[in-house]
Formats: structure tokens, C-alpha cells, sequence
């Protein structure tokens, strides 16, 4: 039966979002300013998307004051400016079923939002006062910065330990280095900083040198103009934001043991990649980490090993670009773009009792795949998922926008489009490519390990003598999988006793 | 592709609260769509809405938790959800994974208290394909106990990961506290007793999908580039043999609450105290005027733009957060205020707080500006959450399970538009202390 006919405005839109999009730098642009722009007009699009990107990061943080970029971006983002306070900010957002946020990385800072055309008037209004005239209240101040060291003390250090896991390795890998901490700083670090601290820190980043003006959806053209406009009353400070990052080379497989009293023990390891968007050989080793691991699909490599299999956890991945809050998101959201990655491998939480052997199975999946090379029909099978299932990835007008800020950092000429370009690039790979990439960039006998577990002293010895880990199953098993285990449970992992670090967990991101 | 989402931590809620209205236009809803039913009860709502080729193909099972009424089986829904893609004679569960990462589709699954929803998002050319696997798997499904108990492990793993969030153990005890007879009782995942038994349940999995797995209890939701005749004609191709069966669960009725509850609740990790408290409402009906009510006082008395929030968030900043989340739900369930505190000695004060603004609205009509700018904001969330087909589709899944259709979503907006300040005054009346129950977490160090 048919229930109802209704006006079809919306939908229309929405084709036209999705066909008639313009590119980034387009004519409308005003390079008067010089200012960089990722322009993605859409006709009659009911939604304007807002993301304004500063080339600032948590790599900017001063030393002992780790967490200053974070809290400078979250005192404009979620605190009160000079024309309205906090509530008063909510307020209004409130009728628009709306609001803005920032997102720090390592290397960039991220404004983002969206609006319905209705309300653009008023939105922007908000949005770019937050930009420019926050009040740097005290109240303000204590609160995110009480929330801050919540999230760093409680729910970080004991709420997912797989997320630990992730932070964890990441800081192991760049110890030493200004990658070395959280985004959102250390304890010490927020403890330090001071409100003074953090007006000089927006007066030196979130300068006019320094923003690039990402729209998107319907917005009028005088709107880019007018924020250029506007933004360009930021301080007109130069300051380098460039630093160097040369991690410690990795000396065989080094272990970070993180311990707490928990039921499961989360692994994550890797090493870093001198590749990225921009380099040939970044679209050969994302078809090779899709197929070992594609982010919480069940039908790549390790997931079938581990959890498909074997029934030891909840799913198993592997990446070549940092995929934050994993655990939660499907697909990942952009604007976390890096010059430095790493190739890394997250095993979802195991019994304790099968912590050995999952480490082991996960390592001598890597070998095999570093040794024999990915087959002709793992190849094929993947470049032809890849090629559709990179669709998803950016449905909507802001994931777009994300993506276009992301190869504007890195330097991509896309044509406006990264997802197109990227499906263009999957389906020229050659098997030879992805094979010769993997030889190039992919090893296994420098690798860092960070594991969140119990009872490390334990677990130490269990490495570092290489220890057998057979398991036993409640079920039956097929032959070959039986078999199998008896190589896994026996598999060599070379790991030196100075080479394992045990850290209690209540001493991670202090400093 | 993950197909287990259970709805346990907070940020997920906030899509469970669908909210349109309009003024200018008779219907809220912005797209076409249409609702038919097969011979065999099998109902199927086709939107069609341009979208570039890309298909969101939804089925709804309108069995979820709360089903699970027997001794034991706990959570076996949600595992039950995972058993669904170890696959059939015809296509076991790795052709069915192969197949489908041969089309690129985005697919998952997810168990909820009253329903469970199996989605993959796709391109228009690879609807026959994705309609013979799917109608497969709900008529044929078939797997060796082997895999079955290979399966109860991942779902252990599951239910560990999930529980170091100090969320999950509030919601586990809250449920736990405020049912006596009912199977809300029990979260999605289970009690852990039950989990950790679930390999011994191989004969009792064949049983549930005999009785659930049927399609008259069961929902067909496609929303994309497509034509309701083309799904239509294909829907009578693939599941038009599907045989009736269904055997409605015996869910008992809760007894009315008729004094406040509490419990304490300790949590293994260190956090700070979280108080959750839940008061005791009606089943989502979309005319009903105090459910919408019910509904609307959620975000008027705690939400982001609440005196309250800006009084013990932002000002006294005696909480990390308080959120509200008053769901939908098929029984009466509970509306729920969560709210973390900084400070333990601040916890019975919070708890007041919270009362007090119950109070407040009990004893004062809301200022109307305020009620309007919450209507508007239902307007523009809904408006503005219909950019995609997964978005539309994932948007209206549960009011479209729990209620069996569509009727609802237009009378939803309807009756919204309809609240006073006085309905909200009347509604609040029943948010007494007595029903009313209050869990305080506290971490272990």
C-alpha cells in the first residue's frame, strides 16, 4: 500500500551533492590573501560543512607542557568567548540542533561543524567568534582542564585497555620525540600549563599565516570571502610549526608491558613507514594492510587466523595510517594526517592465557606474508573490494571536506576528489607493486610491542625464554588448524630481556 | 564486517531519539517511500532517495533481549546475531564473506534490547546478489556445533572488552536492580554465567531461529538509488518462500515499582563515582502524548541545554558529564540520567539535584520559548541526519522495529507538535521517587 507522497526538496539536494560538486581552489577563491582553500560548493544542499584547519599540533606542545595545543583549541572550541559565555553558547546552538568542535592531531588542528542553510547566518556567527574572541575564562580553564586529566587518569589508563594498547604503542615508538605524547598532552604536562600559557599559544599558532578555509555543502559564495576576511584579523605572527621527527631505530623486537589488574591482555604492535598519501607506494601497502587486516571486517587475514578460526577475541587488524577511536568507528574520520606513520597491528583483547599464542600467531602471519608475498588471488580479491568498499568511506559532504583538508596536507593533486583518486590508484596496482612495496617497507624483526596485561613479570619470562604456548580449545578443531597451532605455539620470537620494559599502568602519560 | 554493536555506551543513544516536524508540510518525512507485505507477513519499506548508485539494505528482526525469557539463555540474541554469518549449505560462511568483499559492500550487525538489525550498505548493481545471500541466510542457515562453540568464544571476548567500561557495569546493575520479572533485567550481552555456557547451547540455536527468524516477525527496510516495484518484484523472488512459524516469546510483565530502589556497584579500574538513575515509564506509543512528554523533559531537565547542566557542569563543575537517555522502548522501560561526579562527597548532592529538577518541572510549567527551540532542534536533528542511505535507515531502525511500520514516524511528529508546557508539567508527575532507581558506582582504587 501506499502510505504517503511528500515533497522531495531534500532529496534533490542531495542528488546534487552528489554529482555536482566543484573542486578545491576553485575560481570563487580569493587568492588576494593568499590564503589556502578546499572549496566543495554544493547547489541547493540544505547543509553548509564548516572545517578550518590550522597547521598546528600536539607536536607544537612546549616540553613539560604537553597538552597546551589541545587546551588552547578546546578553550575556543568549548569554552565561552568575549561576546557570550559557554551556556549562553549552547544556548543557542540549541534550536539549530548543532555545534563545533575541535579535533588536535599531531600535526593539525581541525574546526569542524555543520549547519542547515536556515540557521548559516547566526552558525557562522558562533563559529568563527569562537575562532577569534575566546574569552580565556578561568572557569573555563579548570573545567576542561579537570576534564582533561579525567580522561588521561580514569578513562584512558582503565576504561578500554585496547585503546591504551594503541596510545601506548604510538608514544613507545616515539619516544623521545615531539610525537611522543598524547594529542591531549601528559598529567604533568596539563598540571603545568597555565592560563597565560595557553592565550600566548593561540596568539603564536592560531595565527593568520597559518589557516586554510575548508567549505563545504550549500553555502553562498560571499562566505568564503567573508571568513578569509575575518580570519585574517588573527594575530599576523610567522612561526615555523615544522619540527623533526626521527624516532629510535628499533632494535629487534622490543615489549612494553603495561600492567594493571585486568581479564584480558590487549596487543598492539608496529614500526614506523617512511610512506604516506602522497607516495606511490602508499596505495600498494594500503591493499596489502587491507587484505591482512582491514579495519573490523571480518573476512581479512588475521581476523580469519584469530578470531574466525580460532575464537580467541573479538577481531584482529592491521593499519598504515593511524585509525583513531577504532574500537568505536567504522570508518575512520579524517583529518588526522601525519608525515610520520607507522605500520601497525591491533589484537583485540585475549584471555591472558592466550596472550603468547595470539602474539605469536599474529607475528608469523607478518612473516609469511613479508616472506612468500601476497598470492595473485588475495591480490585480485582485494583490489576489487577495495576498490568499491573505499565508497563508504566518505558518504557525506563533512567526510569529503575531511578528506580534501587531509591531501591538501599532504600534498595530493586529487582533483577534488581523494576517494575517486584512491580507487584510481587501487585499481592500476599490479601485484608486483604490492609485492615489492611489501619487501620495501614491511618487516618483521624490528618491531615494537606494547601490550596491556596482567601478572607482566610472568609474561616477561614467558617471551624472553620463548616459552611454548599450546593452547586447548572447548571445541573441536579442524586437523589443519590443530596443526597449525603446533607451529604457532612453538614459533620463535626473538625477544631479548633488556629489550622488555614493565610500566604500571598508573605511570603511563604522566610525562 | 563487525556485527555486533551493542548499545551500551552513551554516545550510540543519541541516535535512538529520531526527532521531525515540520510546519509548512503535511508530512515530516521528507522522501517517498512505500510499505508492503508479502504473503507471508513479510513487510517491506522501500525510500527511494537519489544517492549515486549506493543502497543501504536493512532487515530488521523484531526480536532482540528482551525475547530472552527463559533460565540461561541470556544474551543469546546477540550471540544468535553472530551465528547468522557462519552461513548456509549453499553459501558457508566463507563463500558468504568472500562474496560479499567481492562487492566491496559495507556490511554489520547489531543487537539491541528489542531488536536485532543485520545492514549492508552497497552499490544499486549488486542488489540481486545481496538479496539472494540475505534471503538465504534468514531461511537456510546452517553451521556445525563446532563452529558454534568456536563462535561463544568471540563472544566472550566480547563481553570482556566491553566490561572494562566502567558504563557497562552501571548499565548491567541498573537493569539488574529495577526488574524483577521482566527480561530487561538482563543487558543485550548477557549475564556472564550465561555467556561463558553458551557453547552447550547448540540444539537450543537451531530452536531460537526456528521460532524468531520468521518473516512475519521480521522487516525489510531499502533505502537508495532503487524502485519500489524492482525490490518488490525481487523481494517475491528471494523470500517469498520463507515459511511462517513465529512463536512469540513468554516475556513477563514487570509488577508496577512501587517503592525507590538503589544499589551500590563496584567497579574493578579507577574512575570517578558515576550515579546512574532511572525512572520507570511507559512503552513507546507515538500518539501518546505523555510518552512523547516523557521523552521531551529528558532534554529539557538534563540535556546540554538544561539549568541543571549549566549548573553542575559549568558552574559548580561538580560533574564530569550528566546526560540523559530516555529511550524507546516496546515494554516500559526507564529514562535515565547519568552523571559522572568529580568529588564522592558531591554524590548525594548531585542525586538531589537531579530530583530537584524533576521537581521543578513538577511544579512549573516549562517557559514555551524553551519547549519551541527544543521542537525546532528535533526539526533540524532529523533534517540534517538524513544525508545518506545508511543515515536514513539507521536513523528510523528502531522506531521502525519496535513498533512494527512506518504509521509511527508521522504520529510522532504529530503528536510532538501537539505538547504543552502543561503535558510536560503532567508527565513529570510521574517521575516520582517511587519509581525511581538509583545505582552509585565507585572504582575499586
Amino acid at each position: 500500500m501506499r502510505n504517503f507522497k511528500t515533497i522531495n526538496i531534500l532529496a534533490l539536494a542531495i542528488l546534487l551533492a552528489l554529482t555536482a560538486t566543484s573542486c578545491r581552489n576553485s575560481d570563487k577563491a580569493d587568492d588576494e590573501m593568499n590564503t589556502n582553500k578546499v572549496l566543495l560548493q554544493i547547489d541547493n544542499d540544505p547543509i553548509v560543512a564548516y572545517n578550518i584547519w590550522f597547521k598546528v599540533g600536539s607536536v607544537n606542545d612546549p616540553q613539560g607542557k604537553e597538552g597546551l595545543t589541545y587546551l588552547t583549541a578546546e578553550m575556543m572550541a568549548d569554552a565561552s568567548t568575549k561576546s557570550n559565555d559557554y551556556s549562553a553558547i549552547l544556548e543557542k546552538m540549541y534550536p539549530m540542533a548543532t555545534g563545533y568542535g575541535a579535533k588536535v592531531d599531531k600535526e593539525m588542528t581541525t574546526f569542524r561543524g555543520r549547519t542547515h542553510k536556515d540557521n548559516l547566518d547566526e552558525y557562522n556567527k558562533l563559529f568563527m567568534d569562537a575562532i577569534l574572541n575566546p574569552a580565556f575564562k578561568e572557569e573555563d580553564f579548570n573545567r576542561i582542564k579537570n576534564n582533561t586529566l579525567n580522561y588521561i587518569k580514569n578513562v584512558l589508563r582503565y576504561s578500554s585497555d585496547e585503546e591504551l594498547g594503541k596510545f601506548a604503542l604510538y608514544n613507545y615508538v616515539f619516544e623521545g620525540t615531539p610525537y611522543g605524547h598524547l594529542m591531549s598532552g601528559s598529567v604533568e604536562g596539563i598540571e603545568n600549563i597555565t592560563l597565560e600559557d595557553v592565550k600566548q599559544h593561540h596568539k603564536n599558532y592560531f595565527n593568520a599565516n597559518n589557516y586554510t578555509i575548508g567549505l563545504g555543502g550549500g553555502y553562498p559564495n560571499e562566505l568564503v570571502d567573508k571568513i578569509d576576511t575575518e580570519l585574517n584579523k588573527l594575530q599576523d605572527t610567522a612561526i615555523n610549526t615544522m619540527v623533526d621527527i626521527t624516532p629510535k631505530p628499533i632494535n629487534g623486537l622490543e615489549v612494553l608491558l603495561v600492567e594493571k589488574e585486568n581479564n584480558s591482555t590487549a596487543i598492539s604492535f608496529g614500526f614506523p613507514i617512511d610512506v604516506h598519501r602522497g607516495d606511490e607506494d602508499f596505495f600498494a601497502l594500503a591493499l596489502f594492510s587491507s587484505w591482512l587486516g582491514e579495519h573490523r571486517n571480518q573476512s581479512s587475514h588475521l581476523f580469519q587466523v584469530i578470531r574466525g578460526a580460532r575464537g580467541l577475541n573479538y577481531g584482529d587488524y592491521a593499519y598504515i595510517e593511524r585509525f583513531l577511536n577504532g574500537g568505536r568507528l567504522n570508518k575512520p574520520n579524517p583529518n588526522n594526517a601525519r608525515n610520520n606513520l607507522l605500520f601497525e597491528v591491533w589484537i583485540r583483547p585475549v584471555q591472558h592465557i592466550h596472550r603468547h599464542f595470539a602474539l605469536r600467531a599474529a607475528m608469523r602471519e607478518l612473516q609469511k606474508v613479508v616472506d612468500n608475498g601476497m598470492t595473485e588471488e588475495q591480490f585480485e580479491t582485494t583490489k576489487n573490494f577495495l576498490n568499491k568498499y573505499s565508497i563508504h568511506w566518505a558518504a557525506t559532504t563533512s567526510e569529503r571536506l575531511g578528506y580534501q583538508i587531509d591531501s591538501e596536507f599532504y600534498g595530493i593533486e586529487d582533483g577534488g576528489n581523494y576517494i575517486n583518486h584512491f580507487r584510481e590508484k587501487i585499481r592500476n596496482l599490479t601485484l608486483e607493486q604490492v609485492n615489492s612495496a611489501i619487501k620495501k617497507h614491511i618487516q618483521y624483526n624490528n618491531v615494537k610491542i606494547a601490550m596491556i596485561t596482567s601478572d607482566a613479570e610472568q609474561f616477561k619470562s614467558d617471551l624472553v625464554s620463548n616459552a611454548d604456548s599450546p593452547i586447548e580449545y572447548n571445541s573441536p578443531k579442524p586437523d589443519e588448524v590443530l596443526e597449525e597451532d603446533k607451529e604457532i605455539s612453538t614459533y620463535k620470537l626473538d625477544i631479548k630481556e633488556e629489550n622488555v620494559t614493565i610500566v604500571p599502568v598508573d605511570e603511563m602519560f604522566q610525562k | 564486517m563487525i556485527r555486533n554493536i551493542i548499545l551500551l555506551t552513551l554516545g550510540l543513544f543519541a541516535m535512538s531519539s529520531i526527532s521531525l516536524m515540520s510546519q509548512d508540510s503535511k508530512n515530516v518525512f521528507p522522501y517517498d517511500y512505500e510499505v508492503n507485505t508479502l504473503e507471508n507477513g513479510l513487510k517491506i519499506i522501500t525510500i527511494p532517495m537519489p544517492s549515486n548508485g549506493i543502497v543501504s539494505y536493512y532487515t530488521l528482526v523484531r526480536t532482540g533481549a528482551r525475547d530472552e525469557y527463559e533460565q540461561g539463555k541470556t544474551g543469546f540474541a546477540h550471540f544468535f546475531e553472530h551465528m547468522m554469518f557462519r552461513g548456509t549449505k549453499k553459501y558457508p560462511g566463507t563463500v558468504y564473506d568472500s562474496l560479499i568483499i567481492s562487492i566491496g559492500a559495507d556490511g554489520n550487525a547489531y543487537t539491541t534490547d528489542d531488536y536485532t538489525a543485520y545492514h549492508l550498505s552497497l552499490s544499486k548493481e549488486d542488489l540481486d546478489l545481496v538479496m539472494e545471500l540475505e534471503s538465504d541466510r534468514f531461511q537456510n542457515l546452517s553451521y556445525p556445533e563446532a563452529e558454534f562453540k568456536t563462535e561463544a568464544g568471540a563472544v566472550y571476548g566480547e563481553y570482556r572488552k566491553n566490561i572494562t567500561n566502567p558504563i557497562s557495569v552501571l548499565w548491567e546493575k541498573l537493569k539488574y536492580t529495577a526488574y524483577d520479572k521482566h527480561t530487561y533485567k538482563h543487558s543485550t550481552i548477557g549475564f556472564v554465567e550465561d555467556i561463558k555456557a553458551m557453547p552447550s547451547l547448540y540444539e537450543y540455536s537451531m530452536e531460537f531461529y526456528s521460532n524468531y527468524y520468521r518473516p512475519e516477525n521480521s522487516i525489510l527496510m531499502v533505502a537508495g538509488d532503487i524502485s519500489t516495484e524492482d525490490i518488490l518484484e525481487k523481494a517475491k523472488k528471494y523470500y517469498g518462500e520463507w515459511e511462517q512459524g513465529y512463536t512469540a516469546p513468554k516475556v513477563e510483565q514487570e509488577p508496577e515499582q512501587t517503592a525507590a530502589r538503589s544499589a551500590e556497584v563496584k567497579y574493578d579500574g579507577k574512575t570517578n563515582p558515576i550515579v546512574g538513575i532511572g525512572y520507570k515509564t511507559e512503552a513507546f506509543d507515538a500518539t501518546d502524548k505523555s510518552v512523547i512528554s516523557r521523552e521531551l523533559i529528558g532534554d529539557l531537565a538534563f540535556g546540554s541545554n538544561s539549568d541543571l547542566y549549566k549548573k553542575l557542569y559549568l558552574k559548580e563543575q561538580k560533574v564530569q558529564y550528566i546526560s540523559p537517555y530516555f529511550p524507546q522502548n516496546r515494554d516500559p522501560f526507564m529514562s535515565i540520567i547519568y552523571t559522572m561526579v568529580n568529588d564522592p562527597s558531591d554524590i548525594d548532592y548531585v542525586k538531589e539535584e537531579v530530583q530537584n529538577s524533576v521537581e521543578w518541572y513538577q511544579n512549573n510549567l516549562v517557559d514555551k520559548k524553551k519547549l519551541d527551540d527544543l521542537k525546532k532542534r528535533q526539526k533540524y536533528a532529523f533534517l540534517m541526519s538524513l544525508d545518506t542511505p545508511s543515515n536514513v535507515t539507521g536513523n528510523l531502525a528502531r522506531m521502525v522495529a519496535i513498533t512494527g511500520g512506518m504509521d509511527a514516524v508521522e504520529q510522532y511528529f504529530q503528536t510532538l507538535e501537539s505538547i504543552t508546557p502543561e503535558d510536560i508539567q503532567e508527565e513529570a508527575k510521574t517521575m516520582s521517587e517511587d519509581k525511581r532507581t538509583i545505582i552509585e558506582l565507585q572504582g575499586a582504587k
